[in-house]
């Protein structure tokens, strides 16, 4: 039970991670948040932390074999899901950046 | 023509991958279909739907199965025609197994008898059976697993067994498969920039390159390991450097290994009973608890089975890791004392059984099974938006035309008409009378027999309009739907066993697993059809629209 929580978060921290990384680009940013230009820097290091938890957190679950499949198919599918949102429902996105000025 | 690096490699990712794509094709969606191929066996087979056991008891129950098996006519016919002659009537036995998953309701096993052939002293012939562990009723042969039996095969050898020529074709696609990876990625101008890009407003050309890109991409590492490790899961047959070119030594080899290990690696002659397997059983648990891995048996096989040198093997079952089986344990049979406990694996063993583990999944991790399948699917998507791209980049150049159309019709073939073939084998799984002989065997000539035809159709309603596909798409994608949904009511005329069953009241995954799979794919066609009906439509218009303004101008 504890460890399918661990694992949804990882989940979770890999969609968010991919989200952050895909709106550090000017172009999907204007798709979620109008005209502005995004701080890329800042949501480039965001994504590295919550990537890097989403790792963490699949080693932990998982015998490390395992856990690093885990992690590289999370991070595909999360990188397919965010395209998708970005693609037909965008401002779906917009709770990862709505604190951003 | 191709002055660039750039341009030599587009032509090599386009050219080669169109003509390896078809395999690829169904490289990727059987493979897809086989994360689940025990759970298809299950719908396909409904006295085998029951919970998943381990191991039975050797002693009273797999020690009355081996002794009377025999082996396989197929392989008694072949072996008699390599030593042109006879066969004695009691063939010797080499050896007897049996492998198990946690997801195995029905065990499998296999015997290995040896061949007189002075030509080859190692020449030998197998036997199989598939029973219900729990009392040891024996699976009638002429039933197909159609998961594990059917669709897995078909996905790295084609069913073509003529020299094992499918399993060749499957390994020049996943090694041309591994060229376009590295083609593509270098064509690709935009590689992160256009990372989650898809613009499904743009015209189809565009469009499909998009998601091309994007299904390439996303799920490059997946891609890659998966056809790298297929290679080396076959190496022995591709380089076959060990049984072929260097026959003496790698014997030598074993059986230096077997020496080194305390193991006999020739049979003594002389007849010998086999002391309890089921207290070997016993210590090899106990030896691996000792070593912090608990774990019940996966892999038992005994070698030279009722000799004075005969050996008992248990193998770790590998459901907590990506390594399938492992931490062997080799007991004497006969005196039932330990021979030798397996080290850990060394390095390169250990990438090994990694590579073959994480494409063979035979561990227990339910979200990791879907991840796969995902990225199949992905892989599916990929292949398909390319000979879309393809197609729509050459439908306005009419010298390209009759190209076009074939390349279209092989693509609906291979897309949509093998999805049709797929959905009809399962209800002729469902259809064709219990009683009838050679069941299985039927089953597969009318799921080629539906391919042939979904084939035709393409052929036969293909045609070359930009932007928009050939009907052929649409009426397939009806179809799919069609046998999709008749999939699951027969399932559930024939066995009883409908979704408010398996899911709510007598839950059972596997069927209840396929049966949503399958709604929800009737459910994406009936979409896709529509959408497609929509694009037919508006194209009709814009040229209807452009002849007559034609008209016009030309007065």
């Amino acid at each position: 039970m504890v460890e399918s929580l661990l694992l949804a978060l990882g989940v979770a921290s890999g969609f968010i991670g991919m989200g952050w990384l895909a709106l550090s680009m000017s172009q999907h940013w204007q798709q979620v948040r109008d005209t502005s230009l995004p701080p890329a820097k800042l949501l480039r290091a965001l994504a590295a932390v919550a990537l890097l938890t989403s790792l963490f957190l699949c080693l932990w679950v998982d015998h490390p074999s395992i856990a690093v499949l885990v992690w590289v198919m999370v991070i595909s599918a999360s990188a397919f899901l965010v395209a998708m949102l970005l693609a037909w429902r965008p401002r779906w996105l917009k709770p990862l950046v709505s604190w951003a000025h | 023509m191709l002055q660039t690096f750039r341009q030599s490699m587009a032509w090599l990712h386009t050219w080669f991958g169109l003509v390896l794509g078809f395999v690829l094709m169904a490289v990727f969606f059987f493979g897809s279909l086989s994360v689940f191929d025990r759970e298809i066996d299950r719908w396909a087979l409904p006295e085998t739907r029951f919970e998943p056991q381990p191991m039975p008891s050797y002693d009273n129950l797999l020690a009355d199965v081996f002794p009377n098996m025999e082996a396989e006519e197929e392989e008694l016919d072949a072996a008699r025609k390599r030593i042109g002659g006879e066969l004695p009537a009691q063939l010797q036995p080499v050896g007897w197994g049996a492998y198990t998953t946690h997801r195995d309701p029905v065990l499998d096993v296999f015997t290995e008898y040896s061949v007189p052939n002075p030509a080859d002293p190692f020449d030998h012939v197998h036997g199989h059976l598939t029973l219900d562990p729990r009392n040891g009723t024996v699976l009638p042969h002429d039933r197909l697993k159609i998961g594990s039996e059917f669709f897995y095969p078909l996905h790295y050898s084609l069913h073509i067994q003529w020299q094992q020529l499918g399993t060749w074709i499957v390994g020049v696609a996943a090694l041309i498969m591994l060229v376009a990876l590295v083609s593509g990625v270098i064509i690709h101008r935009r590689l992160f920039r256009e990372l989650f890009t898809f613009r499904p407003g743009k015209r189809t050309q565009r469009s499909s390159l998009d998601l091309h890109n994007l299904t390439g991409v996303v799920a490059l590492p997946f891609h890659f390991i998966f056809a790298l490790s297929g290679l080396t899961i076959f190496a022995f047959l591709y380089l076959p450097v060990g049984e072929t070119v260097l026959t003496t030594p790698a014997q030598a080899h074993l059986m230096e290994e077997a020496v080194s290990r305390g193991l006999p690696f020739e049979p003594a002659g002389e007849p010998a009973p086999i002391a309890s397997v089921d207290a070997m059983v016993m210590e090899a648990k106990k030896r691996w608890a000792e070593r912090g891995m608990p774990g019940e048996v996966g892999f038992l096989w005994v070698t030279h089975p009722g000799d004075r040198n005969s050996f008992v093997s248990l193998f770790r079952a590998g459901s907590d890791r990506v390594a399938f089986v492992g931490q062997g344990v080799h007991f004497d049979a006969v005196s039932g004392r330990v021979l030798y406990e397996e080290p850990p694996p060394s390095v390169v063993a250990g990438i090994n059984e990694f590579l073959t583990g994480l494409h063979l999944q035979h561990f227990e991790h339910w979200p990791l099974r879907w991840l796969y399948v995902l990225g199949g699917l992905l892989g599916c998507t990929c292949i398909a938006t390319g000979f879309i791209f393809f197609t729509e980049k050459r439908k306005r150049n009419l010298k390209d035309a009759a190209l076009v159309r074939r390349v279209d019709a092989l693509a609906v073939t291979a897309v949509t008409g093998m999805v049709v073939a797929a959905g009809t084998i399962l209800v002729a799984n469902r259809l064709l009378p219990v009683a009838l002989p050679h069941r299985g065997t039927w089953e597969e000539v009318v799921f080629w027999l539906a391919w042939l035809l979904a084939f035709a159709h393409a052929i036969w309603r293909g045609r070359a309009v930009p932007g928009s596909l050939s009907p052929a798409w649409r009426e397939q994608c009806w179809a799919i739907a069609l046998l999709a949904v008749t999939a699951v009511v027969l399932n559930w005329i024939t066995t009883g066993d409908h979704l408010l069953k398996t899911l709510i009241t007598e839950r059972y995954w596997p069927v209840a697993g396929l049966d949503l799979a399958l709604l929800a794919s009737a459910a994406i066609a009936i979409r896709v059809a529509f959408l497609l009906r929509g694009r037919e439509r508006a194209t009709a218009f814009v040229d209807s629209q452009g002849s007559r303004a034609l008209e016009v101008v030309r007065g």
